[in-house]
């Protein structure tokens, strides 16, 4: 039996904390189209990453070929055949297009680069491609398309036997994902095997030969393309996970307290209106890139908006920084609460305080005595486990970081709370620590706006869930018994 | 305690290197007056008192002369009658001798120290024939005490590095919050300069003290002024600190020579010289200042909200920002503070030199920068503490002081001096990193 | 890390050790000079050191790298250490006054060579001076400079006015064409910062702005070396003659390669030994002159030829 193009065989991956990857099995066959498909945090860029070399498994092995094969970096992966195009492009911009295509492996004559072979070359490559690109031009002045286009053309050079899109269509227009369509066909005429990740259920579905399933870090099932539809393909992506039992909430929601009209950021979001009421757990739905981030941020204040108007109690309020969002009692748990929440290499009361010195200082001198009590309020009332005040916050779990930030901001006094992506990254205990500690805090009258990319997360915690596709508002749901994950997927995919 | 250590180890390089220049410069130290008459009298005493003559030798402005002054008392008192001192330079010796021997009074003891030994007066006596009869010199032992901890030396330890010590807290203000400046060298020179200009065309030289006061407080603003500039280019404009200040540093070095044309300006009032070179308290007045100083910042630094800011932006600046923190206000702050010790330093460096030059300065920002990083502060910003800067101000005064005592050769000190600095920031990266720990482990 | 540290003394200890080794001197002597890399001072340096040796004493040459404030501080470092004299060449003439103050008063006597100290008080203070007849030197320098244009024409000067040894060369040189009724004029005076290459670029200007001139005067050698690629490069080292001073090794060769006409010499060694003695005559108790100087020569072409020092590149 012929052997197959590539095989992962029982890949695992695991991360402090997190099990990315759990015996994941994937097939490509020579000339074929893979769809990978999984929601965000499945494990999908970790598994690509571990084929391209970026980072190396705990176990498994990788067959290219029939033979085994061990991948320790990125140049063993592509001299194997292998090419991966990522989302962000890994393209020089300021680089011409030929210098891009042969970087690293240059053509030389004499000791000097022979351009003129390397744009002959380049130009070959973009005609069986059937496109037409200026091989001498920046790649700063190609469009997006053009620019993925350039890299598949790297990847053809490079005699590729394996070319890996990580959604690929996210940023093209129609017209250019058909002709993407088209080259992708093309390649597959000869004989180059393709793994599609996407979350464009209607390509995956006219491109594909099989798609392969993950969730939760195990690969859930596998199809072939033409049995399945897609109805199936949604209960699939979602299913049942280990539920988790979520807190019972006892809402009560009084009037209206924050209302956004009309917010725009160019390339963002555009047109949000909304509103939320006090005592609310608002939930934000979406894939990720769909903007809900970027939202949060020009809500609190931490990037600027273009235009539209945000009311607090029925006033317009003015945010044009951190410290408006602030003053208007507005404060927001980043996604990235390492790198945007704490300042790592200070101690846990110094990050505590840091938004709050106000409270704690009387004309400019601090009275450290009236911080560390009020600090140790916290620690008691949401219960961080932590040695002393002093402790480094770079020491703490996860869970505990976030208890932290949230600990600093529930100092300030803020009645409107912006968590995104509060659980990413925490244990199931340290999940189930926080979901109670926000319905404690909307029992207490404060509101809540709540982003996350678990649906399972999001339908147990809110309220009501405002789903956003591509910086647009594109439903609105209330929730009851009857909503289910695949409701909001299905908006959520567009 | 091992978070002093961390915070302050420095302390202990300081305490090694104390002891090791102690031990290194330890030398013969004259004896009082009352230890020399005890062991001349030892020597003497199978002689009748009235008999001898005695001369007790001093050199002018030296130790030595106040001893020899007792010396002559004591010794009357004793019942040497004839004894007597002189005080001065070798010719006021040889008068002396030459007079004694034109009244038949010639001594038969000298007494002796070692400075003294080294003077040659009797030998050209000698040689021209002058002196007949004998004398003896007499030498008494003397005590091996350090250089190194002389009183005189330890204030010049302290003198000699006062302006850069001063600039140092400014420096470490802007280190902390991740920037660095390396206009402060130039800065001190215009600050001096526009110090002395305005000095000298409001009077010069009989101008009174208010005018000196004066021109310190415009050489301070303009430095000020100018760190402002430089703290609102790398807050808006998002210059990275290093070429900004790199340019400063330029700019500042020409406005100095362009305001004295070259040259140095000396037509300075009397009263310039009280800031750095008077003394109070049985102190000098730059160890007073110097010591006030590092009180008020080392206090702004740990227990104000600015301080706190201050160290929030070196940590994580996008995390202070979206705490709330006044970022840019903060960034233009410290900028500020470092011009303003730069022309304090300025001011200090013209009532030392008791004039204006604009070549003042001239590489400090070095010196300044390896201080604070010796002292604990990381260059990526985050921590530091001053009291550690002062440590590290004073390890290099202490290692250049000490090199000096030890009579190393000026090439040879800058070698050490470079190292010193290298060795430091190294230390500075494991620290942060475990450099070292993962190092030996991966050849272990 | 304790580790590091550790490694750090022993290294600073090694390096102390070997420099330390001031018991077998009768005394001691500290010198500072405004630049150590300048081979004039170099030389001084290294006779001094001979000549104190001579009678027992050592020599510890220092640098002051053109900083008035580390001067001082090695010359206040000498006398609390009790060394038995110091020897100075001061960077500024003004603010080195302060570290002789220090010195007087801490009992240690301070001598000085080259450069003059200009403070009034502490003027009074120094036991003597040597140095060059800077202003007699420059006063023959205008004396070759009539000779070798005739006594008419535009002339400039490249000057270094912060330094008062270059000043009082200038000045004399312009009083003795005063004196004499020159018919020469001095048609502009700038910084040729004493050296090669900031003579060559002020040269190049002053050639653009006076074509004609006939002459150039740099109060040292590298200036006038400066000017006169300068001079060459324009095509003009036939119509202007050029006038150095010091003497230096690479100045004597310029006269000899007809380069420079003249360049009035110095006699560092005769500044050194000069200051030691000084020193020895203190120790015996004599008085000392005040000021000493040692007056400049010319030299010209015709003293250049058979010249073994210039020969063997010596000053």
């Amino acid at each position: 039996m012929k052997n197959l193009l590539l095989q992962m065989e029982a890949i695992c991956k695991t991360f402090p904390g997190v099990n990315a990857l759990n015996n994941v099995n994937l097939n490509l066959d020579y000339g074929k189209v893979l769809a990978l498909v999984g929601e965000n945090g499945a494990g999908k860029s970790t598994l690509m990453k571990i084929l391209g070399g970026a980072i190396q498994p705990n176990s498994g092995k990788i067959k290219i070929e029939g033979e085994i094969k061990k991948i320790f970096n990125p140049q063993i992966s592509q001299k194997n055949g292998v090419s991966i195009i990522y989302q962000e492009f890994n393209l020089i911009k300021d680089l011409k297009v030929h210098e891009n295509i042969f970087l690293g492996r240059e053509i030389t004559k004499n000791g000097f680069v022979d351009t003129k072979l390397e744009k002959k070359l380049s130009i070959n490559q973009f005609d069986n491609l059937g496109v037409n690109i200026d091989p001498d031009i920046a790649c700063n002045k190609l469009s997006i398309a053009e620019q993925q286009i350039v890299e598949i053309a790297k990847a053809l050079t490079l005699d590729s036997k394996i070319i890996v899109m990580d959604e690929p269509s996210a940023v093209l227009t129609e017209k250019e994902v058909k002709n993407l369509m088209r080259i992708i066909n093309d390649l597959v005429k000869k004989n180059i095997g393709i793994i599609y990740i996407s979350h464009r259920l209607d390509e995956i579905i006219q491109i594909s030969d099989n798609i392969l399933i993950l969730r939760d870090g195990f690969h859930v099932n596998h199809f072939e393309t033409k049995r399945i539809t897609k109805k199936q393909l949604i209960e699939n992506m979602v299913g049942k996970s280990l539920s988790i039992d979520f807190p019972k909430r006892k809402s009560i929601i009084k009037e209206e307290v924050l209302r956004i009209e009309s917010f725009s950021k160019k390339n963002f979001f555009s047109d949000i209106n909304f509103k939320v009421n006090q005592g609310e757990v608002l939930g934000f739905a979406g894939l990720l890139g769909s903007g809900r981030t970027a939202i949060m941020r020009s809500i609190y204040g931490a990037d600027k908006f273009d235009s539209g108007k945000i009311y607090k109690n029925n006033q317009e309020i003015h945010i044009k920084n951190p410290i408006d969002g602030i003053k208007n009692k507005i404060c927001l748990l980043t996604e990235d609460r390492k790198k945007e929440g704490l300042i790592l290499n200070h101690s846990s009361q110094k990050n505590f305080g840091l938004p709050n010195l106000k409270n704690f200082s009387k004309n400019l001198i601090m009275n450290e005595s009236k911080e560390v009590k009020s600090f140790k309020n916290y620690i008691n009332d949401i219960k961080i486990k932590i040695d002393s005040p002093k402790q480094i916050a770079k020491n703490l779990s996860g869970g505990n970081q976030q208890k932290l930030v949230l600990a600093k901001w529930l100092e300030s006094n803020a009645d409107i709370i912006i968590f995104d992506e509060p659980t990413r990254g925490i244990d199931v205990a340290g999940k189930r620590e926080i979901y109670e500690l926000i319905n404690d805090l909307s029992f207490e009258g404060k509101s809540i706006l709540f982003v996350s990319s678990d649906l399972e997360e999001i339908i147990g915690m809110s309220d009501k869930i405002i789903v956003i596709h591509e910086g647009r508002i594109k439903g609105s749901l209330k929730v009851d018994k009857k909503l289910t994950q695949e409701n909001i997927l299905s908006i959520a995919l567009g | 305690m091992k978070k002093f250590i961390n915070n302050y180890g420095m302390v202990f390089i300081l305490a090694a290197l104390c002891v090791l220049f102690s031990f290194l410069t330890l030398k013969e130290q004259t004896p009082d007056s009352k230890n020399i008459l005890n062991q001349f009298i030892e020597k003497v005493k199978s002689f009748e008192k009235n008999e001898i003559i005695i001369l007790c030798v001093g050199g002018k402005n030296t130790k030595s002369a106040e001893i020899a002054m007792e010396l002559e008392i004591s010794l009357k008192q004793m019942g040497f009658s004839n004894s007597s001192s002189v005080v001065g330079t070798p010719a006021d010796l040889k008068k002396k001798l030459i007079k004694m021997m034109e009244n038949s009074n010639y001594p038969n003891f000298i007494i002796m120290n070692k400075q003294i030994s080294t003077w040659n007066v009797l030998e050209s006596l000698k040689k021209d024939n002058i002196i007949y009869g004998s004398t003896e010199e007499f030498f008494p032992k003397s005590n091996l005490f350090p250089d190194f901890l002389k009183k005189t030396n330890l204030i010049a330890i302290v003198d000699r590095i006062v302006v850069i010590a001063i600039l140092a807290i400014g420096m470490t203000f802007v280190i902390i919050t991740g920037g660095i400046d390396l206009s402060v060298g130039s800065l001190i020179a215009v600050s001096a300069v526009v110090g002395t200009s305005i000095m000298k065309s409001m009077g010069g030289v009989n101008a009174s003290a208010d005018i000196v006061f004066i021109g310190f407080v415009l050489g301070i603003l303009s430095t000020m002024i100018i760190g402002c500039i430089g703290g609102f280019i790398v807050a808006f404009f998002k210059v990275p600190s290093f070429i900004t200040t790199l340019a400063i540093m330029l700019i500042g070095r020409g406005l100095a020579f362009m305001i004295t044309d070259g040259f140095s300006i000396y037509q300075v009032p009397e009263s310039l010289i009280w800031l750095g070179q008077a003394s109070s308290f049985g102190l000098p007045n730059t160890v007073i200042f110097l010591i006030i100083l590092y009180l008020i910042a080392h206090f702004f630094l740990s227990r104000t909200r600015i301080g706190r800011y201050i160290y929030a932006v070196g940590g994580n600046e996008e995390a202070a920002r979206l705490s709330g923190v006044p970022v840019n206000f903060i960034k233009i702050f410290v900028f500020l503070i470092c011009g303003f010790t730069a022309g304090l330093g300025g001011c200090i460096q013209a009532s030392q030199l008791n004039s204006g030059t604009p070549n003042m300065g001239i590489m400090y920002e070095l010196y300044v920068i390896a201080a604070v990083v010796v002292g604990g502060t990381t260059l990526s910003g985050g921590s530091g503490k001053i009291l550690g800067t002062l440590i590290g101000v004073f390890v290099i005064s202490v290692i250049q002081n000490g090199m000096n005592l030890i009579g190393i050769e000026s090439y040879t000190q800058q070698v050490v001096l470079g190292l010193v600095i290298l060795i430091a920031v190294v230390i500075d990266k494991s620290k942060s990193h475990n450099f070292f720990v993962q190092f030996f482990n991966k050849i272990g | 890390m304790i580790y590091i540290k550790k490694c750090f003394l022993v290294i600073l200890v090694l390096v102390c050790s070997c420099t330390n080794s001031n018991t077998k001197y009768i005394g001691r002597i500290g010198m500072t000079c405004m630049d150590l890399t300048n081979p004039f001072f170099k030389l001084i340096a290294n006779v001094m050191e001979e000549e104190a040796l001579k009678k027992g004493f050592q020599l510890v040459a220092l640098s002051g790298d053109q900083d008035p404030a580390k001067q001082n501080n090695q010359i206040i470092d000498f006398a609390v250490q009790g060394y038995d004299a110091i020897f100075l060449n001061p960077v500024d003439s003004k603010s080195s006054g302060e570290g002789v103050k220090k010195a007087y008063s801490l009992g240690v006597p301070v001598f000085t060579f080259d450069v003059q100290v200009t403070d009034k008080e502490a003027a009074s203070l120094i036991f003597s001076h040597i140095g060059s007849d800077n202003y007699q030197g420059g006063q023959l320098a205008a004396k070759s400079m009539m000779k070798v244009t005739g006594d008419i024409g535009d002339i400039a000067v490249l000057s270094l006015p912060r330094i008062t040894s270059c000043k009082l060369r200038v000045d004399g040189f312009r009083d003795y064409l005063k004196q004499n009724n020159s018919r020469i004029r001095i048609v502009t005076e700038l910084s040729g910062e004493g050296s090669r290459d900031e003579g060559f670029r002020v040269a190049t200007d002053i050639l653009q702005a006076y074509p004609d001139i006939v002459g150039i005067f740099a109060i040292n050698d590298p200036s006038a070396l400066g000017a006169y690629s300068a001079v060459k490069k324009a095509g003009k080292s036939e119509q202007i003659k050029i006038v150095g001073f010091d003497a230096s090794p690479a100045g004597k060769q310029a006269v000899f390669e007809k380069q420079i006409v003249d360049s009035p010499q110095q006699f560092p060694r005769k500044m050194a030994v000069g200051t030691v003695n000084a020193f020895f005559e203190y120790l015996d108790g004599n008085s000392l002159p005040k000021n000493s100087f040692i007056p400049c020569e010319h030299y010209y072409h015709d003293n250049s030829i058979n010249d073994k020092s210039r020969i063997n590149e010596e000053w």
